[in-house]
């Protein structure tokens, strides 16, 4: 995982409370919203990681669709933050 | 869907440009229809709206059907698409499996195109996938059928009849001027600014009126209707500003420029209140997460709103 990736984990297990998650057993490319996801997150913690994002990295998600794509994974909004920031 | 429908048949539009266009934003706070036990908020038009308004443009034609036979709906549908007719279909959320299952719940105004057939799987563009996807053809009848709130009939459409280009200024201005007067001029309390201020109103007293479990799960379907199903309130603000950007462009004109970012801002300030209400729900608020905070957060909402629609109003008239 880049330095930037594990920045993100960071920063959504704070923004959403993940107290009990295993940061070394979430790999780059695992779900992060869903039923299928690692750390257990839902659509609502996704609105506010987009928000959270938003206001750190100064990169706005502007669509239900952007966000459904740039948030599949840690990998993927990585990638976009670096693509627009 | 309209952008998508236009495309195929040769007219490139973006999908920000056929939502203006089509006058599709919108506020509606309606607690007589009910999702999911649960009033109804919607923050864009209806797609039938839009699509109507679309059809209204002169040289278009657009092809409308309801059923009350599945096997009829069906068989219509393949004539289409025989005919190399992509097809706008409203469907039940709910019955389409390509849906994850979390996703899937009773909303029955969910809006796709099927552009295609393979053996007895339909070829779909779907809005809220970024890829094609594909449905068993039984799964997507019961779609079509699905019964409840807004039960889409069968319902299908298409453009029949299509100009070679589409003049993009007076649809521009036409757009702009619908949806200014269901913002600014509708008569009832439930629609456009007036209704933002009725939801703040009654979010701000829904502690008191419902007690706190109920006012939170009341809290909740709300902001699922703003950010998940279509209905989205932040991300709506943002194609319409979009638009603006884009009629900017083809207008020449610098007012719609900062009316775009005015309503990028009002995006914003609904997605600061979703955040704030996902909190809430979530059981991690902030000590200033109440919903005396969140009112007065969709309160801001109505005021950038507000001055947006007003300054474009005054722009339609100035130019009409």
């Amino acid at each position: 995982m880049d330095p930037l990736q594990q920045e993100l984990l960071e920063l959504i297990c704070t923004t959403c409370n993940l107290d009990d998650v295993d940061l070394d057993k979430i790999g780059p490319d695992d779900p992060l919203i869903g039923p299928e996801s690692p750390l257990g997150t839902d659509s609502l913690d996704a609105l506010e990681i987009a928000v959270t994002v938003q206001k750190e990295y100064g990169v706005r998600m502007d669509s239900e669709n952007t966000s459904r794509v740039v948030l599949q994974s840690l990998a993927t909004l990585a990638a976009y933050i670096r693509d627009n920031s | 869907m309209a952008a998508n429908l236009l495309s195929y048949q040769g007219i490139n539009i973006s999908e920000a440009m056929a939502f203006g266009i089509g006058g599709g934003l919108f506020f509606g706070y309606l607690p007589f229809i009910r999702i999911n036990g649960m009033p109804l908020v919607t923050y864009r038009a209806a797609p039938g709206h839009i699509l109507r308004q679309i059809a209204s443009i002169p040289g278009v034609r657009m092809h409308q059907k309801k059923f009350r036979r599945q096997d009829e709906a069906m068989a219509e549908l393949d004539r289409a698409l025989a005919s190399s007719m992509p097809v706008g279909l409203q469907t039940g959320v709910f019955w389409l499996p390509y849906f994850p299952k979390a996703l899937r719940f009773h909303f029955n105004a969910h809006n796709l195109v099927v552009y295609g057939k393979v053996g007895n799987e339909y070829l779909i563009s779907d809005p809220v996938f970024p890829q094609p996807v594909r449905c068993p053809a039984e799964d997507l009848a019961r779609a079509r059928f699905a019964s409840g709130a807004l039960a889409p009939k069968g319902k299908m459409y298409y453009f029949d009849q299509l100009p070679a280009r589409l003049e993009r200024g007076p649809l521009i201005l036409r757009g702009i001027q619908t949806v200014c007067r269901m913002m600014l001029g509708s008569p009832f309390p439930l629609i456009g600014v007036r209704g933002i201020r009725f939801l703040a109103k009654r979010l701000g007293k829904w502690p008191q009126r419902l007690g706190r479990e109920s006012a939170d799960l009341h809290l909740g379907h709300v902001v699922r209707m703003q950010e998940e199903i279509g209905t989205g309130g932040g991300g709506f603000r943002f194609m319409y500003a979009a638009f603006l950007q884009e009629s900017a462009e083809i207008m020449q004109e610098s007012l719609l420029r900062d009316c775009s970012a005015s309503l990028t801002t009002a995006g914003d300030t609904w997605r600061e209140f979703a955040a704030m209400a996902a909190r809430v729900c979530k059981g991690r608020a902030r000590p200033d997460d109440t919903y005396s905070a969140m009112a007065g957060c969709i309160d801001r909402c109505a005021d950038l709103e507000k001055k947006v629609f007003t300054e474009l109003q005054q722009w339609v008239k100035g130019r009409s």
